[in-house]
């Protein structure tokens, strides 16, 4: 690494030293109580794979260049050379972390690993270093937020297509279209994943409420957030905030997509229109008797808390209001909620690919799934839904796995039905 | 009719978003450059994604055609 590189990924590292940061960096003890909480380490138990232990790599280089103690004497203490293997050091721990921040929940002084390996990202993308598949996605994502005219009538052709999947579901009302697009002052823009399987179910649980409703063109998952790029994540981000804006949505509800629901909820800034995560209005609308489900979930079903929606989103109830509408006989995973371990896809991960990694480092959430004696499982985050069928596969735990709005879009009750 | 011969069908029919562009971009460096392949998809959002991902990465979407339940992307291999 030149001379050049290195002053360049100190200045990008400078740029994260808030107080926050600076206080996570500084105030760690090595207590290790944070060690058993990351479900990586608990199924593979190397030291690397601890949340200090990645923790460390960012932190020594922290100590070298930014405390007082190392600019006098770097000698004194660890500390580590921000150079080509520092780099590789930071791909190992940032990108073996999936950012779940259940180790945060047990540290004694709450330091977010999550941030401190965001700083170990970021210094990736300054040094080119970063998991190519992730910038080529976010960066077809900023394209695509840049030229959405050139594909509009396509994209428009292509949804009017999945209408009779939605209509199968339920009928929508006369005088509506099924699924609308560029909808002026819409109570809801739904921001869905690109597939048939995100939109259909949704559409037909917003038809069946009588919501005025609108697709949003763009898909929800931000790249640019896995890749722990901040420009990234905000052009794509905005993506959607300016179509919300010019459309004048009262409401943007994310799909079920954990990172997509907390960017835009939290780390997007203040808005016009309220974000909420789709379970929510799922969960409002059969409170306020708009919609009705029949129970039909007949295997025992158990509930998995996705990270970012739960211990980072701090939903924990809508979802299981909507399966006490649903299931005969639910279990919860133990522990749940903001204990819950995480499956492993995130932290970009699932879209990586990195197949054995996920299936080797998630030993503990297939124990802890099998301990339910569930034969269903449902979630509200795509990652969490991939990575659990893959696990599902892996460890032949012959699982049902559902989202769990595409559950309750099936256990719609029709209009003349009786529930 | 198209003036372009297709070298290869990639079916990734069932697959949702990313993975058509994950997969497509994993079989550039197996199509000679010139080629064309085509792409068979059932994500509607590929019908956005693949000239994005073609814009920022150096390829070439020669065309989408649209029936129900099925998306044809063209893609010529440019470098």
């Amino acid at each position: 690494m030149d001379a050049v590189m290195q002053a360049e990924l100190k200045r990008l590292f400078e740029t994260k030293l808030n107080r926050a940061m600076r206080l996570y960096l500084e105030t760690c003890t090595h207590c290790g109580v944070c060690v058993e909480a990351c479900h990586v380490w608990q199924s593979m138990p190397e030291s690397k794979y601890t949340a200090v232990g990645r923790a460390e790599i960012v932190r020594k280089v922290f100590l070298k260049y930014f405390s007082l103690e190392g600019r006098i004497a770097p000698w004194a203490g660890e500390t580590i050379e921000l150079d080509d293997v520092a780099v590789e050091r930071f791909y190992d721990a940032a990108y073996s972390c999936t950012g779940c921040r259940r180790c945060m929940v047990y540290c004694p002084f709450g330091i977010d690993t999550q941030q401190i390996m965001s700083i170990a990202k970021l210094l990736l993308v300054g040094a080119d270093k970063e998991p190519k598949l992730l910038s080529m996605l976010a960066d077809m994502s900023i394209a695509k937020g840049e030229d959405v005219e050139s594909s509009s009538a396509g994209f428009a052709e292509a949804i009017a297509n999945l209408e009779p999947q939605v209509e199968a579901l339920y009928p929508t009302p006369a005088g509506r279209k099924t699924i609308p697009l560029g909808v002026q002052k819409a109570d809801v823009m739904f921001v869905g994943l690109s597939g048939a399987h995100s939109i259909v179910p949704a559409a037909a649980i917003l038809n069946a409420a009588g919501i005025n409703w609108t697709l949003s063109s763009f898909e929800a998952v931000n790249f640019g957030a896995f890749m722990g790029d901040p420009k990234r994540t905000k052009a794509i981000a905005q993506r959607i905030v300016a179509e919300a804006e010019r459309l004048q949505a009262k409401r943007v509800a994310i799909v079920e997509c954990g990172t997509a629901y907390r960017v835009m909820k939290y780390q997007t800034g203040e808005h016009s229109f309220e974000t909420v995560a789709f379970v929510e209005l799922i969960a409002k609308y059969l409170k306020g008797g708009m919609i009705r489900l029949r129970r039909n979930v007949d295997k025992r079903l158990t509930y998995h808390d996705p990270c970012q929606v739960a211990r980072n989103g701090g939903i924990y109830e809508a979802p299981r209001f909507v399966i006490s509408k649903l299931a005969q006989d639910f279990v919860e995973l133990t522990p749940n909620r903001e204990y819950n371990w995480c499956c492993g896809g995130g932290g970009g991960l699932i879209a990586m690919g990195e197949l054995e990694f996920r299936m080797k480092s998630s030993r503990v959430k297939m124990e802890q799934v099998k301990a339910t004696g569930a034969g269903a499982i449902c979630t509200i985050c795509e990652n969490c839904h991939t990575q659990l069928t893959d696990l599902n596969a892996h460890y032949d735990m012959g699982l049902d796995v559902h989202s769990l709005t595409m559950l309750a879009a099936h256990a719609l009750v029709k209009p003349g039905e009786k529930a | 009719m198209a003036d372009y011969e297709i070298k290869k069908t990639l079916d990734y029919k069932g697959l949702a978003c990313p993975m058509p562009i994950v997969k497509t971009s994993m079989e550039m460096p197996k199509i000679a450059v010139g080629d064309v392949v085509e792409i068979l998809s059932t994500d509607p959002g590929s019908i956005a994604d693949f000239p994005a991902w073609a814009r920022t990465t150096g390829q070439a979407v020669l065309e989408v055609k649209q029936e129900p339940g099925l998306i044809r992307i063209y893609v010529k291999r440019q470098k």
